[in-house]
């Protein structure tokens, strides 16, 4: 037996077990934002029922339901990038069959790789800029920053995601019939319906 | 480059992106940032698209996202899909295509806890095609009925494609969403029409269903609509009333299905960080659309665009329900390729401005629009709905969906049209509510 598959199985299960590693990351950050969903549920209650039943408003509310938002705006992307959960036209793709879909996958990450690259650097800075300058909200004067650091977190958490994504489908196009591994899941494939 | 000629480029550029498989908020992003960049210098481009998405994310406007995402997801284990289709089956079930008029309510009701399409249908073929097929009924209409039926989600409060409708064009999301509660309705009425004469008409279609049920048991069965009612009289009154914002609403509406579903001992520990999962799964979908769209919108601002395309359809000498008519036709075909928010997204900031130039009401064209978005979801190739149904129900075909559906679409479009003459079907209650716009 030759050397190479021995060393492609060997690559391959790195990949696999860095994949389900980080996956759990990812479900940690989604769970992180899905409970800041589920507080801001109690939060948005609380104050509805405070200024309808005693004319009473929690002091900041807007303030603090808005930088809040962050958290589920950034932190569950990478997990919704593995599930295949971001919207796309899979029309295309779908015809595709071996190299030619892996080498389409592959250039449609490395676009993605690149514009959440710049994405990192640009929110980045607008983290740095409110720290610097003690950026707070107008009302209550909350700090910014933390808020706005959660834009830079999550998104190079994504980034992160894709580059396995992008590892995953150069795997494939050197391999097309080997078992696909750190790639999301095929069109048709894991797209199930809400609740099922 | 000329700023216009860049604003097409990255147009065109952008659609070569989607179609060859780059997920639609990566490729707005990389055409709004790169041509950010081209055209107004590096520091600019990158400063942009390093604000937006933090700026455009923490609206109070859009925190109503993730509530009326998750009201849908707790929706699903407060027992209520099944509380709804036993009464409508109780009520409806003895007139010609009952089951299938009682689905079509019943998903009607559920949509007024949901704002989310896919799940209304997937739940709805699990309860209503096993009683559809036991009763006779032809497979071609139980598994449609259910597929256009999970559409009215969309449409009837709390939508969650009328709130991005709204965040996108600037418009206010409590008026949309109330605009949409009639129209729903209407909808509803006109797809149970559709199921009515059509078994009317051929009865082999649905064999006639003995219903024996009394009176008292058909107003029991009445309570299992009592969780949907509460939430309808909370977001339409709270919004109606200015008791509440959309948002609040949301939240108040998720709490008391949350309470509904514990009563009901199916919420598990399990099902419930399911649920919050998918609904932060979800919102973070949305989310990244929203900002990468807004990024691309920015570089479509600095291009001008948006007005330059608004100038020229006002100046073409046609009528203007002509340009309307292509309009729809457009959406009408790009709605066979994309989903219904990508196509949204991807459009609205130059179509947009050109509607309102036009004169039409953005509160009404909302509507429309919408209304295009649903009846995308049933038609082939990407009929997302016809997927969902036969998904659950693999050993009804896909053609067969897809064959089945086309009589509702061609009444939704009917009803497309309805609304175009009578605007006030759409306009009244908002107006009435709201004052004019």
């Amino acid at each position: 037996m030759s050397q190479a598959p021995q060393d492609a199985a060997a690559a391959d299960g790195a990949l696999a077990r860095l994949d389900r590693w980080y996956a759990h990351i990812e479900d940690y950050l989604n769970y992180v934002a899905a409970a800041v969903i589920f507080a801001m549920m109690l939060f948005v209650c609380a104050e509805a029922i405070l200024r309808t039943a005693f004319n009473a408003s929690i002091y900041g509310f807007l303030d603090l339901t808005e930088l809040s938002m962050a958290a589920f705006a950034f932190l569950g992307a990478a997990y919704c990038q593995r599930l295949g959960g971001h919207i796309r036209m899979d029309l295309m793709v779908a015809q595709l069959r071996g190299r030619w879909l892996w080498g389409a996958e592959a250039v449609a990450t490395l676009v993605a790789l690149l514009v959440i690259g710049i994405l990192i650097s640009g929110t980045f800075d607008h983290f740095l800029r409110a720290w610097r300058i003690g950026d707070t909200t107008i009302d209550a004067e909350l700090r910014t920053w933390p808020s706005k650091l959660l834009a830079p977190i999550g998104l190079s958490f994504l980034w992160l995601r894709l580059a396995l994504n992008f590892a995953g489908y150069l795997r494939l196009v050197r391999d097309p019939y080997a078992v696909p591994v750190a790639v999301p899941p095929r069109p048709g494939e894991g797209h199930a319906a809400p609740n099922e | 480059m000329d700023p216009l000629t860049a604003g097409w480029v990255g147009l065109a550029a952008i659609g070569v992106l989607v179609v060859i498989g780059v997920r639609v908020a990566y490729a707005a992003a990389a055409v709004g940032v790169i041509g950010l960049i081209l055209m107004r210098g590096w520091n600019v481009g990158i400063g942009v698209s390093g604000v937006v998405p933090h700026a455009e994310s923490v609206h109070y406007t859009l925190s109503v996202l993730p509530m009326f995402i998750l009201i849908g997801y707790l929706a699903f284990y407060a027992g209520i899909t099944k509380g709804l289709f036993d009464a409508a089956k109780a009520w409806l079930s003895h007139i010609p295509g009952g089951l299938g008029v009682g689905t079509v309510f019943s998903c009607a009701g559920f949509a007024a806890v949901s704002g989310a399409s896919t799940a209304s249908a997937a739940v709805f073929a699990r309860i209503a095609i096993p009683e559809m097929l036991a009763a006779g009924y032809d497979r071609r209409l139980a598994a449609a009925s259910v597929a256009v039926a999970g559409t009215l989600a969309s449409l009837i409060p709390p939508s969650a494609i009328l709130v991005i409708y709204g965040i996108i064009v600037e418009q206010s999301v409590g008026r949309l969403l109330i605009a949409g509660f009639i129209p729903g309705l209407i909808t509803a009425a006109v797809y149970a029409g559709v199921i009515f004469f059509r078994v009317w008409l051929n009865p082999s279609l649905a064999p006639p269903v003995e219903n024996r049920t009394t009176l008292r048991e058909r107003v029991v069965a009445l309570k299992g609509t009592t969780g949907v009612i509460l939430v309808i009289g909370i977001v339409m009154g709270g919004i109606y009333l200015g008791w509440m914002t959309p948002t609040e609403t949301g939240a108040v509406g998720a709490m008391i299905i949350l309470f509904m579903a514990m009563q009901k001992r199916e919420m598990t520990w399990t099902n419930f960080r399911d649920a919050l999962s998918e609904t932060a799964k979800l919102t973070v979908m949305i989310f990244t659309i929203i900002y990468s769209i807004l990024i691309f919108v920015r570089f479509l601002g600095f291009s001008g665009l948006p007005e330059s395309f608004a100038a020229w359809v006002v100046g073409l000498d046609v009528p203007r329900v002509v340009i309307f008519i292509a309009i729809l036709a457009v959406y009408f075909v790009l709605g066979m390729f994309l989903d219904g928010i990508g196509m949204l997204m991807l459009t609205l900031p130059v179509v947009y401005p050109a509607i309102v130039k036009l004169g039409y009401d953005p509160i009404w064209f909302g509507i429309i629009i919408v209304k295009l978005v649903e009846i995308c979801l049933v038609t082939p190739p990407v009929g997302l709905n016809c997927y969902v149904v036969n998904g659950v129900r693999p050993d009804i075909p896909l053609q067969d969906i897809f064959r089945g559906v086309w009589p509702f679409v061609v009444a939704d479009l009917g009803v497309i049209a309805l609304f175009y003459v009578f605007p006030e079907i759409v306009t009244f209650l908002p107006n009435a509510m709201f004052g004019k716009g």
